[in-house]
């Protein structure tokens, strides 16, 4: 639905009467669009090119957006041709209208004249997700990257071309709010009320109407789905959807990023009672590089849902799904998929024991020292080769650890054990922890220093 | 006003013959308002000032001056005369009728004048914001900085051609009706440069981003912008108010950064905008020691005052394939001294270390990673 209005008034300025006359001279439509939509916040950035037609003199020039979700307070016009003839002297939001501004143009130039209007506008909005198929024996991934777009800012955009933003971007009021507001800039002195319960998606389909098309754009090229041109700015990554999209109000619409075979990925399993509980939780591990044939980009952030492929007729079955966070380029990557029952670490206490104490002058315990024996046992009942990572965190920072197992001290209360087991496979190692209470602290550190 | 909202700002010349008070009561005048001057210089309130010419008689005269639906505050109101000096037309007195919003100036004349006086008056909910916008170009080394002008008058009254003050600049004709909001160009400088600062607070973000599940710690990135000659600025201070930043895309188009508001920017002072986070810089910060020692105890043993032995190690990794300095501030509350640290820092207060830590870009192995370790000890602590 059409509903951002541009109308050129030209004012015949009589003298000394200003406001005497106003004709309505064009009601130039749109030449290109362009969309620019965030996924960190509800924002589009759209930018549109029209050709005016100004006369000589004073002209005025009429924008109204009605029943869409414009911030006005971002409304900017910039001539692209003669910008040293065209003053814009400025944008007047007339009293007791709304979704209405007024630019006041002196052009010193008569004729078309090229002009790009740019605004924020709510009701647009992306996200990325993916699709995983692992292989049978699990070493690799065909990894899809999609984004669907949504519009649902009461605009239909058609032929635009369409950008994504990947990145978190600060701003101070939601666009929607800016939109609703009564005044653009509200009144003097008025602290902005919070926005009302009614969120604009509602807003919007108090007017619903059937749209009888929607992705338009598809004509005569649809022997390959799109590419998405990926490039970094400032902090950001700016994703430029192939051609011109249509994309009516109140649709949305899927388009993949990318499509990766054969990226390989490591079964990792966590062990950490403290942070996962009893069982073991399944990671799919990869790096965002060029070894695992990404890296290109980072990946925005999304669910990824995980298939596996079941047998040699291409069905699937469903392993789980994963949220993940925004990855730059080069690092790793793990996905968690949930608890599972087929790879089990059983930590048992073995033995227990205190020793060492020390005795206050009023013979009151004031030191001891806490010896466990534990005995930690790993299972792969899988049929292919898993890593196992096991965090083992201490309660007191002052602690010795003995056993033939390497690990890894993470920080000064907990150390990380790495098992890589064979397909139905078990190990199993021991450690003894000593943990030093009391004055024994003191004694434990004077012993480390010797 | 031009007789559009009248029944609002009304002000009448009364005639009183000397010494018969009361009796005989002559409108001489509803005299139209001149030269109106809004005075925005104030951020706190709006001066206006407006000149009438006031048609007197000789003796006595009472003009009254009401405001009805506007909000004036009564006790700011100041009448000049300005064709005559005080000796020959003079204000005697300013009474308030009961139950009105309006006054009676007693106004003693030597003379048949038409007087210009000048009425100034503070009146409510008119006012101005200033709104900034700013494009950086692609390698984020400069802005070009567009300040804009919001007036908003919602005081009730209209004002058709008057003469806009701020606190620097020429004054600028506009007019505005009640309920307008008129925005208008009134800064441009370009090729302002910017200094963008990238900010991690040990005390604000969290340390290790892999105990987060799957949520990315953004390091806030800002850009630095000084109000001074070299910028391109530096005339005058720059009122704050809300910034737009966007930055040029080399594609003839350009992409919103984001936006933060400035405080006011005295000249030679410097203001950073927030702008987003930076996911592509990882600060992973662990304490791998926390120790007391050199413990002393009091008669039953009980530790009174220690000290600490902590090591604290901070791994920061740069994704991005451009070179960053990141601003890393790190707090150590109480009395300490540092034992080893193998970077340098600026000591900002007792408790406060700041870092400037250089990185390269990401090269082919992988990201720049740069470690530091911080070994101290907290004085004189007690349990």
């Amino acid at each position: 639905m059409k509903r951002i209005i541009l109308a050129l008034l030209i004012i015949t300025a009589i003298t000394g009467v200003v406001w005497a006359k106003v004709d309505l001279v064009t009601l130039p439509s749109r030449d290109t669009v362009q969309l620019t939509i965030y996924n960190s916040a509800d924002m589009t950035l759209v930018r549109e090119s029209r050709a005016l037609t100004l006369k000589d003199g004073k002209n005025k020039l009429q924008f109204s957006w009605a029943n869409t979700l414009i911030d006005p307070t971002s409304l900017e016009m910039l001539p692209k041709a003669s910008a040293d003839k065209i003053d814009i002297a400025d944008l007047t939001y007339p009293p007791r209208v709304r979704n209405l501004g007024l630019w006041n143009i002196e052009s010193g130039v008569s004729g078309k004249v090229p002009v790009e209007i740019t605004y924020l506008t709510s009701g647009l909005s992306w996200r990325a997700f993916y699709m995983g198929t692992l292989t049978e024996d699990e070493k690799t991934m065909r990894l899809q990257g999609y984004v669907r777009v949504t519009n649902n800012s009461g605009e239909d955009y058609e032929n635009a071309q369409t950008r994504l933003i990947v990145g978190k971007v600060h701003i101070l009021d939601q666009i929607a709010e800016l939109a609703r507001r009564q005044y653009p800039y509200e009144r003097p002195g008025e602290v902005p009320v919070p926005p009302t319960a009614r969120p604009a998606r509602q807003m919007l389909e108090e007017k619903k109407e059937m749209v009888d098309y929607a992705f338009t754009a598809y004509r005569g090229m649809a022997s390959r789905p799109k590419e998405i041109k990926k490039e970094g700015l400032s902090e950001y990554f700016l994703y430029t959807i192939e051609g011109t999209e249509t994309i009516t109000t109140g649709w949305s619409k899927r388009l993949q990023s990318f499509d990766v075979d054969e990226v390989p990925v490591v079964n990792l399993y966590k062990y950490e009672q403290e942070r996962y509980g009893d069982p073991v939780v399944r990671f799919l591990s990869f790096k965002n590089d060029k070894e695992h044939k990404l890296g290109e980009t980072p990946i925005p952030g999304g669910m990824l849902k995980v298939y596996r492929s079941a047998d040699d007729k291409g069905h699937l079955s469903y392993t789980g799904q994963s949220s993940f966070k925004y990855i730059p380029v080069d690092e790793d990557v793990e996905l968690n998929l949930g608890a599972v029952g087929d790879v089990v670490v059983e930590p048992t206490l073995m033995d227990y024991e205190t020793e060492n104490y020390r005795f206050d002058q009023k013979r009151n315990i004031s030191g001891w020292d806490e010896v466990r024996k534990f005995k930690i046992e790993v299972k792969n009942t899988r049929d292919i080769t898993v890593k196992v990572e096991i965090q083992r965190n201490f309660p007191t920072q002052y602690w010795k650890l003995e056993t033939n197992q390497d690990f890894e001290k993470v920080d000064l209360d907990t150390v990380k054990f790495t098992l890589v087991l064979e397909p139905r496979s078990k190990q199993a190692f021991e450690y003894t922890l000593t943990t030093y209470h009391g004055v024994r602290q003191e004694d434990s550190m004077r012993s480390r220093e010797r | 006003m031009k007789g559009k909202r009248t029944k609002l700002l009304g002000i009448m010349v009364l005639l009183v013959c000397v010494g018969i008070a009361q009796a005989r009561i002559k409108l001489v005048a509803l005299p139209e308002r001149a030269a109106t001057v809004i005075r925005l210089d104030n951020p706190m309130a709006t001066l206006i000032e407006e000149e009438r010419v006031l048609t007197l008689q000789k003796g006595l005269n009472k003009v009254d001056f009401s405001w009805k639906g506007v909000s004036i505050d009564a006790d700011s109101i100041r009448l000049r005369a300005l064709d005559h000096p005080d000796d020959k037309v003079t204000l005697l007195s300013v009474s308030y009728p009961p139950n009105e919003a309006a006054l009676v100036w007693d106004i003693s004349s030597d003379g048949d004048y038409a007087e210009t006086a000048r009425i100034s008056y503070l009146l409510s909910n008119i006012d101005r914001l200033i709104t900034y916008k700013a494009v950086a170009d692609k390698p984020e080394t400069y802005v070009d900085l567009k300040s804009y002008l919001v007036l908003r008058n919602f005081s009730g009254e209209d004002f058709d051609k008057a003469r806009v003050l701020l606190d620097y600049g020429e004054a600028f004709e506009q007019g505005i009706d009640h309920e307008e909001t008129k925005q208008m160009l009134f800064l441009k400088a370009d090729k302002v440069p910017i200094t963008k600062v990238w900010t991690f607070d040990a005390a604000k973000l969290p340390w290790d981003p892999e105990k987060l599940e799957n949520k990315n710690v953004g390091i806030p990135v800002s850009y630095r912008i000084v109000n001074e000659a070299k910028s391109g600025l530096g005339k005058f201070a720059l009122w704050g108010g809300k910034a737009r930043l966007f930055q040029d895309d080399g594609h003839e188009s350009t992409i919103f950064l984001g936006e933060d508001v400035t405080g006011l920017v005295p000249v030679g002072e410097k203001t950073e905008l927030y702008i987003g986070d930076s996911r592509d810089i990882v600060v992973t910060q662990r304490k791998m020691k926390d120790n007391q020692i050199n413990l002393q105890k009091n008669n039953d043993e009980r530790v009174i005052l220690y000290d600490t032995d902590e090591i604290i190690t901070a791994k920061i990794e740069n994704f991005k394939d451009s070179q960053a300095v990141l601003t890393m501030i790190q707090h150590i509350p109480g009395q300490w001294d540092m034992e080893k640290c193998n970077m340098k820092y600026e000591r900002k207060d007792a408790g406060t270390l700041e870092f400037e830590i250089k990185l390269p870009a990401r090269t082919e192995a992988g990201p720049a990673v740069k470690e530091l370790e911080m070994h101290y000890h907290r004085r004189n602590v007690r349990p």
